[in-house]
């Protein structure tokens, strides 16, 4: 973009990274005027059968803290997890791989509050439980939390690797490897270059095979080989709480 | 419908006492900083229109619009349109009844689900950086935001007689109109969806979901619910749905409180020529869920914020083409308002905050105490039934599913009116007659 800026932006051709840089920082301001950046030297009508264009904001680095319904920063992401991540939960709660803490999942902006609090969720596999960790950023303090059984959220990519792993070492996976076979041409060795995308699994009541799916925690896999192909082994299901495998009837 | 515990009803109220008096700030200008400079797109189209909004990607919504504010040229105070509008589920049921993916709550189309804006996916435009929303945030290219001509926005061939001169003189309005386009691509396997907003310079606003990629690999089946693909008719591509649903938020010049009512144009008897057709129209003031008929529209009204004519502002619902799953009782209704609440998030597996009810699971679920709607929000479904064929491979060309808002009442007139028919605002006709 900076290249078409430096041949349309700027008709008085002062083309200097300096001048494309202060744009994208100007134009923050300039766009408030009902004014359409034109190309110099033609009229506007001459112009219609060219994309018109909008502002090309230059890149600034992430702040460190975000405002009003920004998305959450890194910092704050980083900043938040370390006080939802509370003594007790960090020894009482075990994650997908069986280690001490909890599976952390995912990290939403509160929307609905005055100030800016992050919501954080980690799933415990030792309870089944969801916890939800409320953390009000400009304090640091933990605000509120709340936990329930039955509740799947999307897993982790952790999650996603783990479920591959014990999919491959049960002999249900044999269609899949014979899938592989057929997709890549070689025999499938290992999970090296192998690319999981977990679906979340939750039984509704005429579902069989998995009816625990839903308090336990279950993913389908869709599977991705380092060649590009996409295996489909969407009718069996990896319970991660129960650390198994099953075929849906 | 009203199950909010404590904590969140008090950060209500609270929110609910600071837009009071954010209100009148708002009339002069959006407050200050609904969002930082990274967030927050503002852009003016060539016809002078400028849409304000603030954005973001959420790790199961994907793209999330929020303070979303027009300005036009003709009318340059910026009044807010919408407090948020994102998605809100995306089902994907096959016609096999082997599969189904809630492709929203059980992956998401934010997070690792998110692709890099790159190629042709922003030509002309410009590409946003931002968070991709994950558990570990990355900030990447997401979002593209770009203006694209739309067409015709209106075509007038006025006749006029000039008294000084005695001579008929005749003017050509012709004008081409704008979108202000907002876009992000999610990869969930072998499908790849597009979410777009197109904010148009006469201030409608089209959400829109566009899926290609290719089709599921292995999902083949039957002649009864696929079609062949490849050499003559031996392996049949699995029919399916993407069922989708969009949350729709409306705080209509910052007042919010919207009315949601139903309009029914009816058959009622025969005039001199032809038939005589009747529009009724009936304030839904309770929670509820709604199908299309023939002749029939929703609309929220601002019942506080009128247009220059002292008509009510609202927008129009404008639902196109839809199929309906019947699989779900959630995915029959085309629509559902709903009274707002923080706990309703997914139209469906929306059960995954452990701060809200187990049992809320559905927009059925949400609107079965039919709460009064004093502040409502819109659930829009639109659903495809793909029927796969040859050219779906590969990759598949682009398919479309969405609707519009249209604005009904919201300015005076065409908010892109020329300074010459600037007096064409109602009857003007000499004699009174109609024509």
């Amino acid at each position: 973009m900076e290249d078409r800026y430096r041949k349309w932006g700027w008709g008085l051709g002062i083309a200097t990274v300096t001048a494309v840089t202060s744009f994208g920082v100007a134009s923050w301001q300039a766009n408030a005027a009902p004014s359409t950046p034109s190309t110099p030297g033609t009229t506007s009508a001459a112009n219609t059968a060219e994309q018109p264009r909008v502002s090309d904001p230059s890149r600034v680095p992430e702040a460190a803290a975000g405002t009003g319904s920004d998305p959450l920063t890194g910092s704050e992401v980083d900043k938040a997890r370390a006080i939802a991540l509370t003594p007790e939960l960090a020894a009482n709660a075990t994650d997908v791989t069986g280690k001490a803490g909890p599976e952390y999942l995912a990290a939403d902006l509160d929307t609905d509050g005055t100030g800016r609090e992050a919501e954080l969720y980690f799933y415990d596999y030792k309870t089944g439980k969801l916890h939800k960790q409320v953390v009000d950023l400009a304090t640091g303090k933990l605000a509120r939390s709340f936990a329930a059984t039955g509740m799947q959220p999307p897993a982790s990519e952790q999650e996603a690797k783990v479920a591959l792993d014990l999919l491959i070492a049960d002999p249900l996976s044999a269609d899949f490897k014979t899938a592989y076979q057929k997709a890549t041409g070689e025999q499938l060795t290992g999970t090296d270059g192998l690319v999981p995308t977990a679906h979340i699994y939750t039984a509704k009541p005429a579902d069989r095979g998995a009816s625990q799916c839903g308090t336990s925690r279950c993913v389908q896999l869709i599977v991705k080989t380092g060649d590009g192909h996409f295996i489909n082994v969407t009718d069996l299901i990896v319970d991660l709480s129960g650390r198994k495998i099953a075929r849906l009837k | 419908m009203r199950y909010r515990k404590i904590a969140g009803a008090a950060a209500l109220l609270t929110a609910a006492t600071l837009s009071v008096t954010a209100v009148t700030a708002a009339q002069a200008a959006p407050a200050a900083t609904p969002c930082g400079a990274s967030a927050m797109v503002k852009e003016t189209l060539p016809n002078g229109t400028t849409w304000q909004l603030c954005w973001r990607i959420n790790d199961k919504a994907g793209l999330v619009l929020d303070h979303v504010f027009v300005a036009t040229k003709r009318y340059p105070e910026q009044v807010q349109v919408l407090d948020s509008i994102r998605l809100a589920q995306l089902n994907v049921p096959y016609d096999t009844g082997d599969t189904e993916y809630n492709d929203l709550t059980a992956i998401g189309l934010g997070s690792y689900g998110l692709e890099t804006i790159t190629g042709d996916d922003c030509k002309g435009g410009s590409v946003r950086q931002g968070s991709d929303g994950g558990g570990d945030p990355q900030v990447r290219d997401v979002l593209c935001v770009s203006a694209e001509p739309r067409g015709l926005a209106y075509r007038l061939h006025e006749y006029d007689w000039d008294e000084t001169t005695e001579e008929q003189t005749e003017k050509v309005y012709s004008q081409e109109g704008h979108d202000l386009v907002l876009r992000t691509i999610s990869k969930l396997g072998w499908y790849e969806y597009v979410t777009e907003y197109r904010l148009h310079d006469d201030g409608q606003i089209s959400a829109r979901l566009g899926a290609t990629g290719d089709l599921a690999p292995s999902e083949y089946s039957t002649a009864d619910n696929g079609w062949p693909l490849g050499k003559e008719a031996k392996d049949y591509s699995t029919m399916h749905y993407h069922n989708a649903f969009w949350r729709v938020d409306f705080n209509i010049a910052g007042k919010g409180g919207e009315k949601v009512e139903q309009f029914d144009t009816t058959t009622s008897g025969r005039g001199s020529m032809a038939a005589a057709l009747t529009t009724t129209h009936k304030t839904l003031g309770t929670e509820g869920t709604f199908t299309k008929a023939n002749q029939r529209f929703w609309r929220l009204v601002s019942p506080t914020s009128k247009n220059a004519d002292g008509h009510q502002r609202s927008y129009e619902l404008a639902l196109g083409a839809s199929d309906k799953y019947e699989g779900h009782p959630e995915t029959k209704p085309d629509v559902t308002f709903s009274q707002k609440n923080l706990c309703e998030k997914w139209a469906s597996d929306n059960a995954a905050d452990p701060e809200c009810p187990l049992d809320i699971k559905t927009v059925v679920d949400f609107v079965k105490d039919k709460e009064k709607l004093a502040d409502p929000v819109m659930w829009v479904r639109v659903g495809f039934h793909h029927v796969p064929r040859d050219e779906d491979q590969s990759p598949m060309p682009m398919h479309w599913q969405g609707f519009d808002l249209v604005p009904r009442d919201f300015t005076e007139m065409n908010p892109l009116t020329p300074a010459g028919r600037e007096g064409a605002n109602g009857n003007t006709s000499d004699d009174g007659s109609q024509g």
